[in-house]
């Protein structure tokens, strides 16, 4: 960069602090550099960039002022939750400014009636719960970081968890949501009634990765607590059995609630941190929960123990009780986490496939494991087909970090290539975006690219994200216009 | 070269209204095309689409035609493209449950063939006899009482092939059940009236058929006592399939609990024994409130959820409307139009969703007290903070009934879209945006 340049980026930068102080106050712009280092990245830590500023708005219009502000004067800005985004999705843009929405943290209304919370985008996944458990309803999208990540960063990467099986994701539990546009403007796109008319954008903005503007209040669906649930551990000696009783279980009509498998890996890494009470010595456990009416779920829990038995199952364990039942799941939860015993480098990949090719595809993880020389552990959101395969490395050896990522992409083209996807909930964002044309080629991408256009024509709103090569707003007019004939005249030809 | 002649060279089937061609069975489209289009691949559908956006030609797309009452009217495109002969089930893995089939296909031969596997397809939209299409079901996103329990084809939908208005084939979301990767557009494309692309395929999410189902049907003598029992339904531990009120006109026309001022039909699916306890359950909760208490799994059943599947839809009304409410307001929705002097001669008709928060009404009244009924509707409406949309409007009342209230702050970034998708409006944005 020349001088002359660095200096007008230096006084453009004091003219643009200056102006977010004015609208935020001095305590919510952060421009020290030893405080921007926490900003620097998402989960994703091996991605890193330093951003201009970090901003903490308190409310909509100051997000609305701020995002005004960046589009005037053309900084591209990053919106934030916790940033335990798994995808590099809150990665900042280099010469741009953070979005946190980590003072918005309330809710602002509980509407039992009509199973309906709104809450600002800051509050964290559990506060919702927490908020109308006392009233026996709960939000169903239960993220394993749902104790630390938001629900703005839920609703802008459509986030599972591992109770979507039977509930669904985000993208099923949000009703509404008020939206800074990438020009500042405030939009709010559906509301507190659970169907709505005219094209269905909500479903665009939950999964939109933070590209379509920024969510500053969402109407959130609650839904009753079961009257029953009932949580069986089984464990395997092949976790390709695990496999085939997740395809056996719903194919006899019974949808659990979530069911999980962890491999031995996994088991072992869990059971050395959290003790969950897992059989270490199984080649994979299967985790199934069923819910529902008590006199549903009683007759379920016999018929998928029969399944499970018919499957391979070694030993099935009823959890005895709520306590039991907690100590399974946080075993679960704890997964990725856990892996940090066993090795000091770990990178989480998220791909689906086709419940019928788990244990095809499986075998071809454990190739490319031996292949490559690095241990994987798999642990998956077995009912819909999301593994999650963790990658174990160690960054101290050299070369180790590049050949676990390369493992990583091998295993997403064998998700592809069975007919799934690159990624089930953690979201392309900056880390997958190289893959995204092996689902879709340039027309889809371009499709993909029309909708961000009709939101964010400038491209402010966290770019460099999802689209593998940058795209930019032509004019409409892609279709050309026969103009020299009309063709009210040629009819005449015909008739 | 004529236009015409060359569309015709582009597929496999044509006719030419008033040319003294074969019809093949061209359903009433409510417009008179220059000339109607019988594609057989999608390839043949790509070709006319690229064809119509080059020469600025505007093209309607159709396939059962059942539907055509939605929305605001069309006007006249040249081209009508029917899309009923790509009618092909192309995939179906049972023990995946998903299943993609052609836009052409009929609702209920989907519904049969992914039954033969005991799966189902739960959605259930108005027209299902008369010819519904599953391109005609994503485009309009109407569904019926199953909603409360499977939501609508919205939730269902996994992934889609289109067809752009420039041509281009594009294949969006995919083939399981989770799916972040982009930008959902095959949901954008529910509820878009094919405004925005030619869809011809369409990929779903399927569920188990349950091994048993019982409908019960509670008959009521007031409002208070219905609307009570209503409440304790929502709040009880039971999951019904669906779950619908009915107010007096309905109840005695659909045969269910004559002489009841209200009745609440409620149908359970499951196990056996899980079916028993929560009729037992229901039974217990409301027994104070109801006047009567049917239990019921033969044929009467059958023909009362296709009554109610049916209703709003009818060629006698002045109009019909669907409402979009919060929960409790839909459940008292019922006494609001009752009690108002606006509705006064009025013959008014309601069934309620509440689960859904949805009301549908059908209003049958000379013009201008229909006119009056629905300024009424849309106020009240606008009161509860909730959505309306008009349909079926007799067309001595169009214009004057407009078929969709207000989009409000989303409009602008619904018309954002379709400039984006459909720069020279050739797919008849009018359906969605009122001209002018
Ligand atoms: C241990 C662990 C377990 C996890 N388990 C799961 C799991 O089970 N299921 C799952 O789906 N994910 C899981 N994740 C991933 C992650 O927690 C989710 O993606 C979560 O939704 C991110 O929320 P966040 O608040 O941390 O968002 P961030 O990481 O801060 O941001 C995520 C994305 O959202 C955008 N964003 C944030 N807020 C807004 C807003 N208000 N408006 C618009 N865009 C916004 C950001 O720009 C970014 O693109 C896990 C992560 C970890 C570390």
């Amino acid at each position: 960069m020349d001088s002359q340049a660095a200096e007008i980026t230096t006084r453009s930068k004091s003219r643009i602090a200056s102006e977010l102080v004015r609208i935020l106050g001095p305590g919510a712009v952060i421009s020290a550099e030893d405080e921007l280092v926490a900003y620097e990245s998402d989960g994703l830590t091996g991605y890193r960039v330093k951003p201009l500023f970090v901003v903490l708005p308190s409310s909509t219009e100051d997000v609305s002022r701020v995002v005004a502000l960046c589009n005037r004067e053309k900084v591209p800005f990053v919106p934030r939750g916790a940033g335990t985004g798994l995808s590099g999705g809150a990665l900042p843009s280099r010469e741009g400014i953070v979005i946190s929405l980590s003072k918005m943290n309330r809710i602002l209304d509980v509407d039992i009636p009509n199973r309906v919370v709104v809450a600002e985008p800051g509050v964290v996944n559990i506060s919702v719960t927490e908020a109308v458990s006392a009233e026996g309803f709960y939000y169903a999208p239960d993220p394993s970081s749902q104790i630390v990540c938001t629900i703005g960063g839920n609703v802008a990467e459509n986030s599972g968890g591992v109770h979507c099986l039977k509930y669904g994701v985000t993208t099923n539990h949000v009703l509404g949501v008020e939206m800074v546009l990438p020009d500042g403007d405030i939009v709010t796109i559906g509301g507190p009634t659970p169907e709505s008319f005219g094209y269905d954008l909500l479903s665009l903005v939950v999964g939109s990765e933070g590209l379509l503007g920024i969510v500053t209040k969402v109407f959130l669906r609650i839904i009753k607590k079961p009257q029953m649930v009932k949580t069986l551990l089984a464990s395997f000696e092949r976790i390709e059995d695990a496999g085939a009783s997740v395809s056996a279980i719903i194919s006899s009509g019974v949808i659990p609630a979530g069911m999980e498998i962890m491999d031995n890996l996994s088991i072992n890494a869990v059971e050395s941190t959290v003790g969950a009470g897992y059989p270490t010595d199984a080649g994979a456990i299967l985790l199934v929960e069923l819910d529902g009416p008590g006199a549903e779920v009683s007759v379920q829990v016999p018929a998928v123990s029969r399944i499970l038995r018919e499957n391979g199952a070694v030993e099935i364990k009823l959890a005895a009780d709520e306590s039991e039942r907690q100590l399974f799941w946080k075993g679960r939860k704890s997964a990725f986490a856990a892996m940090g015993k066993i090795s000091p480098g770990y990178y989480v990949q998220d791909g689906v496939i086709p419940r019928s090719s788990l244990a095809r595809v499986l075998g071809e993880i454990g190739e490319l494991s031996k292949r490559y020389g690095l241990r994987v552990a798999n642990v998956f959101h077995a009912g819909d087909g999301n593994l999650h395969p963790l990658v174990l490395y160690d960054p101290g050896v050299e070369g180790e970090s590049e050949k676990a990522e390369e493992l990583s992409g091998e295993i997403l083209r064998a998700c592809v290539d069975a007919g799934g996807s690159i990624t089930g909930e953690h979201g392309v964002g900056f880390d997958k975006k190289r893959f995204l044309p092996l689902m879709f080629n340039e027309q889809e991408i371009d499709t993909m690219n029309l909708v961000r256009c009709a939101f964010d024509e400038e491209g402010l709103c966290n770019p460099g994200k999802v689209f593998p090569t940058p795209r930019t707003c032509v004019e409409p007019g892609m279709h050309k216009h026969g103009s020299e004939t009309s063709p009210a005249k040629e009819m005449g030809e015909l008739f | 070269m004529s236009y015409i002649k060359e569309l015709c060279r582009m597929v496999s089937g044509f006719h030419v209204p008033g040319s003294g061609d074969t019809d093949p069975g061209v359903p009433e489209l409510r417009f008179s095309p220059k000339i109607i289009l019988y594609p057989e691949t999608v390839e043949e559908v790509s070709s006319v689409m690229g064809f119509a956006s080059q020469s600025g030609i505007r093209v309607f797309p159709f396939a059962g035609a059942s539907k055509l009452f939605l929305g605001n009217p069309v006007i006249a495109p040249v081209v009508a493209l029917s899309l009923g002969r790509l009618r092909r089930m192309l995939f179906h893995e049972p023990s995946d449950m998903v299943s993609t089939v052609e836009c052409g296909m009929e609702v209920r031969e989907f519904q049969k063939a992914v039954g033969r596997e005991n799966q189902l397809f739960p959605v259930d939209p108005p027209c299902l006899a008369s010819g519904a299409t599953v391109g005609g079901l994503v485009s309009t996103n109407l569904c019926g009482p199953m909603s409360t329990r499977y939501g609508t084809c919205r939730e269902l939908i996994l992934g889609a092939k289109a067809v752009r208005a420039d041509g281009e084939v594009i294949n969006l979301g995919g083939k399981v059940v989770k799916n972040v990767a982009g930008y959902d557009i095959p949901k954008l494309m529910t509820g878009s009236l094919g405004t925005l692309c030619v869809l011809v395929e369409a990929t779903f999410r399927l569920y188990p058929h349950q091994p048993c189902s019982t409908t019960l049907v509670l008959g009521f003598h007031n409002h208070v006592s219905c609307s009570r029992a209503a409440r304790a339904v929502l709040a009880a531990d039971i999951v019904p399939t669906c779950f619908e009120i009915l107010d007096e006109r309905l109840s005695s026309e659909f045969e269910v609990a004559s002489g009841a001022k209200r009745s609440i039909l409620l149908r359970f699916d499951s196990f056996e024994e899980a079916v028993a306890e929560q009729i037992k359950q229901v039974r217990d909760i409301t027994s104070e409130q109801t006047s009567s208490f049917v239990k019921m799994n033969d044929e009467r059943s059958c023909k009362l959820w296709d009554s109610a599947r049916e209703f709003p839809f009818s060629r006698k009304a002045a109009f019909s409307s669907k409402l979009a409410l919060p929960i409790t307001a839909s459940i008292e929705f019922l006494s609001d139009i009752e009690s108002n002097s606006a509705l006064s001669g009025v013959e008014v008709r309601c069934l309620v969703r509440p689960a859904r928060g949805v009301a549908l009404v059908s209003v049958v009244a000379p013009d201008e007290e229909a006119v009056a009924a629905s300024v009424f509707l849309q106020d009240l409406v606008d009161s509860l903070r909730g959505r309306i949309m008009f349909s079926g409007i007799r067309p001595e009342l169009v214009g004057r009934v407009k078929a969709w209230g207000d989009f409000g702050e989303s409009l602008t970034l619904m018309k954002g879209i379709k400039k984006r998708f459909d720069p020279a409006d050739i797919l008849h944005g009018e359906k969605i945006f009122p001209v002018g």
